[in-house]
C-alpha cells in the first residue's frame, strides 16, 4: 500500500508540474464558464445579457433543465471531454510508460521490492488520475451548474466521470503498450490517434451500415405490406408482380447492407466502444432524468436506395432502439475485454524484457 | 531447499545471452562478504552492469544459480534490504531532493515517519540539506549524484550496489562517498562498487574482480593479487658486471652512471645481501624502494590478450559460448610504474 501511494503520489506531483493539466484544466472551466453565460427563456435564447428570440428553441419546446442537460450531454462531453480534452490528455499522458522505461528511471523502479506487474498496472491508473481529475472537476461543475442554473440537482450527471475515465481507458492501455514496446513518446501518442481512428473509422461504418440496414428494412415492411394488401384485395398480376419486385429489390438491398453490417459489427465487437461508452451518458440521462428533447421533424425520406420513401421519424426511432437494446454489458464488457488483453500483452512483454 | 548462504553475494555460474547470441556474462561466480568493500572493474561492455541489474532483477539472467543476502537471485522481498545506485541513474526532474529519498523510501515500504527521519539523516550525510527542497531538474550532475547515493542508502540496505558512484562528484565528494562506504563497511555492511576510477577503488576496496569478455578474469584481494609483481627497486651508481653478480637481479641502464637494480621479491632479507654488496665495493645507493603493481597495472594486464600483448577487444563476446579465452594462466606481470606507497630511501 505504501508502494501504491507513493507511486500515485509521485504521479499526482507530475501532474503538478505539467503545465498542459492546468491548461486542460483552465480550458475546461472555459467550456463550463461557456455553459453558464447561455440561458433559455420563453422568448429563445440569452447569452449573456443578449437576447436572441429564436421559435425553435424556447422554454416553451423545451425545459430549462433539459436544455442544460442536453448541452452536457450532447456538446460538452462529446466534444470538449471527448475529443479535445482527450487529445490533451493523451499529449500529457503519452511519456508516462517510455518515462518510465527510460535508462536510468526503471533502474531505480525495478530494484525495489515491488512487482513487475503491479508497477506496471500502479502507473497505468496513475495514468487515468490525469483524467479522472479533470473530469471530475468539470463534472461537478457542470453538476452545479445544471443545479443553480436549471433548477435541476441530477446527481445520474455524475455517471459522466466513470464513462469518461472507461473511454480513456481503452485508449490509454493502447498508449501504455506502444510507450513501453516502443519507449517513444511520439510513436506511442501517434499511433494510439491513428488506432482511436481506427475505431472511429469501425463505427462509423458499423452505424451507416445499421442505418442502411434500418431503412431497407422499413422499406420492405411497406412493401411487403403493399403487396399483402394486394393480394388480399386479389389485385391482377400487373399489380402485384411490380409490387413483388419491389420486394425483392428490397430484400436484395437488405441483405446486402445486413451483411456488410456484420462484418462491421464484428469488427466493432472485439474494438472498444468509445463512441458508445460516451453515448451511454446521454442513455442514462434519457432513462434516469427523463431527458427527451424530441425526435426530427416527421417527413417522408428515401434513404439508402430504398424503394419507397419512409418516415424519417420511424427509421431514428427504430435506429435508437436498436441502439438502445444494445446491452451495458456488451458495450462495456467487450471493451474491458479488449482492454485487459491489451494491459494483459503490455503486462506481459514489461515483465519478460530486460532493461 | 538450499541453504542460506552466509555471504552477502554468492554467484555461481550467472550467464546472459542477449538477442542476437550475445554473450554478456559466460558463466560468472563471484563471493562478496558482509563487511567488505568489493571493486568490480572491467573495460566497457565487460558484464559489469548486466551482473548488477541481475542482481537487481532489472535483468533477467539467462542461467543464475547462487544467492542475495542469502535469497535465491531475482528474489524481489530481497530487494529492500539492498540499496542500488544505477550509472546514469535519473529521477524525474520535477521531485525535490528530499521527495526523490523520500519516494526511494517509500520503494521500499518504509513506514512515513521512519523515511522522514532517515531522509534528513542522508541530506546531511551528503551535505544537501540547503538544496533539499529544489527541484532535481536545477541540480549538477554532482548534486544529482549525492542525492541518488542518498536513495540507495534511504532503506539502511545490508548491500548496496554503486553503478559509478563517483560519476560527476568533485574531489571533496568523492572523498566523502568513500568515507561513507567506510563507514557502511565498519557497519558490517557490504558494498559492490563498479567504476572505472581504479586508483580511488584501489583506496577503499577489501576485494576486487575483474570481468573480461562476461567472465571473471581474476578475482582477490588487491594485494594476492598483485603479489607476484612485488619487488624491491635500488637505484644506485652500480655497474652491468656488478649487477651481474646477483642472481636473478634485473638490471636496467638509466644514464650518467645511474642504474636500476630490480630484485623480484617482497621480502626485505633478500635485499640486505645485495646492499651489503653494494656498500662493499662503495658504490653510491641513491633509493630502496618496495614497489608492487597498481590495480590499474593488473587492470591492463588482465585486459591484454597474452599471446598479442595487445588490449582485448571491447564490448561482449559475440562469437560463441564456447569461445572462452583462458583466464587461468595470468600473463607475467610488466615491471611496475606507479609510484610505490610508502617508499624508504
Amino acid at each position: 500500500m505504501i508502494q501504491t501511494l507513493a507511486l500515485l503520489h509521485a504521479a499526482y506531483r507530475e501532474l503538478n508540474a505539467r503545465k498542459l493539466f492546468w491548461v486542460t484544466l483552465g480550458l475546461s472551466g472555459l467550456v463550463v464558464v461557456a455553459m453558464a453565460i447561455v440561458g433559455l427563456n420563453e422568448k429563445g435564447l440569452t447569452i449573456l445579457w443578449w437576447q436572441f428570440d429564436l421559435a425553435f428553441l424556447n422554454t416553451r419546446i423545451m425545459p430549462v433543465d433539459v436544455f442544460y442537460k442536453f448541452i452536457f450531454a450532447q456538446l460538452a462531453v462529446p466534444f470538449w471531454l471527448a475529443w479535445l480534452a482527450t487529445i490533451l490528455a493523451l499529449i500529457s499522458t503519452a511519456s508516462i510508460f517510455p518515462d518510465m522505461v527510460s535508462g536510468g528511471s526503471i533502474d531505480i523502479l525495478l530494484s525495489k521490492p515491488i512487482g513487475r506487474v503491479r508497477l506496471f498496472l500502479t502507473r497505468y491508473l496513475t495514468g487515468l488520475l490525469f483524467v479522472l481529475l479533470q473530469v471530475s472537476v468539470f463534472t461537478i461543475a457542470a453538476f452545479l451548474l445544471i443545479g443553480f442554473r436549471g433548477g435541476a440537482w441530477e446527481p445520474w450527471i455524475l455517471i459522466c466521470i466513470p464513462l469518461v475515465l472507461l473511454f480513456y481507458s481503452y485508449l490509454f492501455s493502447i498508449c501504455a503498450l506502444l510507450g513501453t514496446i516502443t519507449r517513444s513518446t511520439i510513436a506511442s501518442f501517434l499511433v494510439t490517434m491513428l488506432f482511436w481512428l481506427l475505431v472511429f473509422g469501425v463505427n462509423s461504418g458499423e452505424q451507416i451500415t445499421l442505418a442502411g440496414r434500418t431503412a431497407l428494412d422499413i422499406s420492405l415492411g411497406y412493401s411487403q405490406e403493399d403487396l399483402q394488401e394486394a393480394v388480399d384485395a386479389e389485385d391482377p398480376i400487373e399489380v402485384t408482380e411490380p409490387l413483388q419486385l419491389l420486394c425483392d429489390e428490397d430484400q436484395q438491398s437488405l441483405d446486402t447492407w445486413e451483411s456488410f453490417h456484420l462484418w462491421f459489427f464484428s469488427a466493432k465487437t472485439v474494438l472498444p466502444k468509445t463512441a458508445e461508452t460516451i453515448n451511454l451518458l446521454e442513455r442514462v440521462l434519457r432513462e434516469r432524468t427523463g431527458m427527451e428533447v424530441g425526435g426530427p421533424p416527421e417527413r417522408q425520406d428515401m434513404l439508402f436506395g430504398a424503394s419507397q420513401q419512409i418516415s424519417t421519424r420511424e427509421f431514428e426511432e427504430k435506429l435508437q432502439e436498436t441502439m438502445d437494446d444494445r446491452s451495458i454489458t456488451w458495450i462495456i464488457g467487450t471493451s474491458l475485454l479488449f482492454e485487459f488483453f491489451v494491459l494483459g500483452l503490455a503486462c506481459w512483454y514489461f515483465s519478460r524484457r530486460d532493461f | 531447499m538450499t541453504q542460506s548462504s552466509p555471504l552477502s553475494i554468492d554467484l555461481k555460474d550467472v550467464t546472459k545471452t542477449y538477442r542476437g547470441g550475445v554473450f554478456a556474462l559466460r558463466g560468472v561466480s563471484l563471493q562478496v562478504h558482509p563487511g567488505e568493500i568489493f571493486g568490480l572493474l572491467g573495460p566497457n561492455g565487460a558484464g559489469k552492469s548486466t551482473l548488477v541489474k541481475i542482481m537487481m532483477t532489472v535483468v533477467r539472467p539467462t542461467t543464475a544459480q547462487g544467492q542475495v543476502l542469502g535469497k535465491p537471485v531475482g528474489h524481489n522481498g530481497t530487494l529492500a534490504n539492498v540499496g542500488y545506485l544505477p550509472e546514469h541513474h535519473r529521477f524525474p526532474p520535477w521531485l525535490t531532493g528530499r521527495q526523490a529519498i523520500e519516494f526511494a523510501g517509500a520503494m521500499c515500504k518504509m513506514p512515513r515517519k521512519l523515511r522522514v527521519r532517515r531522509t534528513d539523516e542522508l541530506l546531511d550525510l551528503v551535505h544537501m540539506r540547503e538544496w533539499a527542497k529544489k527541484r532535481l531538474g536545477t541540480y549538477s550532475k554532482g548534486m544529482q549524484q549525492r542525492i541518488g547515493l542518498a536513495a540507495s542508502l534511504v532503506n539502511d540496505p545490508q548491500l548496496v550496489l554503486l553503478d559509478e558512484p563517483t560519476d560527476g562528484v568533485d574531489p571533496v565528494g568523492r572523498r566523502e562517498i568513500r568515507d561513507v562506504l567506510t563507514q557502511m563497511r565498519e557497519q558490517g555492511k557490504s558494498v559492490l562498487v563498479n567504476s572505472h576510477i581504479l586508483s580511488e577503488l584501489e583506496l577503499i576496496c577489501d576485494r576486487v574482480a575483474i570481468l573480461v569478455q562476461g567472465l571473471v578474469a581474476r578475482q582477490g584481494t588487491v594485494a594476492s593479487l598483485t603479489s607476484s609483481s612485488r619487488c624491491y627497486e635500488i637505484i644506485s651508481r652500480a655497474t652491468s658486471e656488478l649487477a651481474s653478480t646477483f642472481d636473478g637481479v634485473e638490471f636496467e641502464s638509466l644514464g650518467e652512471g645511474r642504474s636500476l637494480l630490480r630484485i623480484p621479491s617482497d621480502d626485505p632479507i633478500a635485499v640486505q645481501p645485495i646492499l651489503d654488496r653494494l656498500r662493499s665495493s662503495e658504490v653510491m645507493i641513491e633509493s630502496v624502494v618496495p614497489k608492487r603493481e597498481s590495480l590499474e597495472d593488473l587492470f591492463v594486464r588482465s585486459v591484454t590478450d597474452p599471446s598479442t600483448g595487445l588490449a582485448l577487444d571491447p564490448g561482449a563476446n559475440r562469437s560463441s559460448k564456447s569461445d572462452v579465452r583462458s583466464f587461468g594462466t595470468p600473463s607475467p606481470p610488466p615491471p611496475p610504474s606507479e609510484p610505490p606507497v610508502g617508499g624508504v630511501s
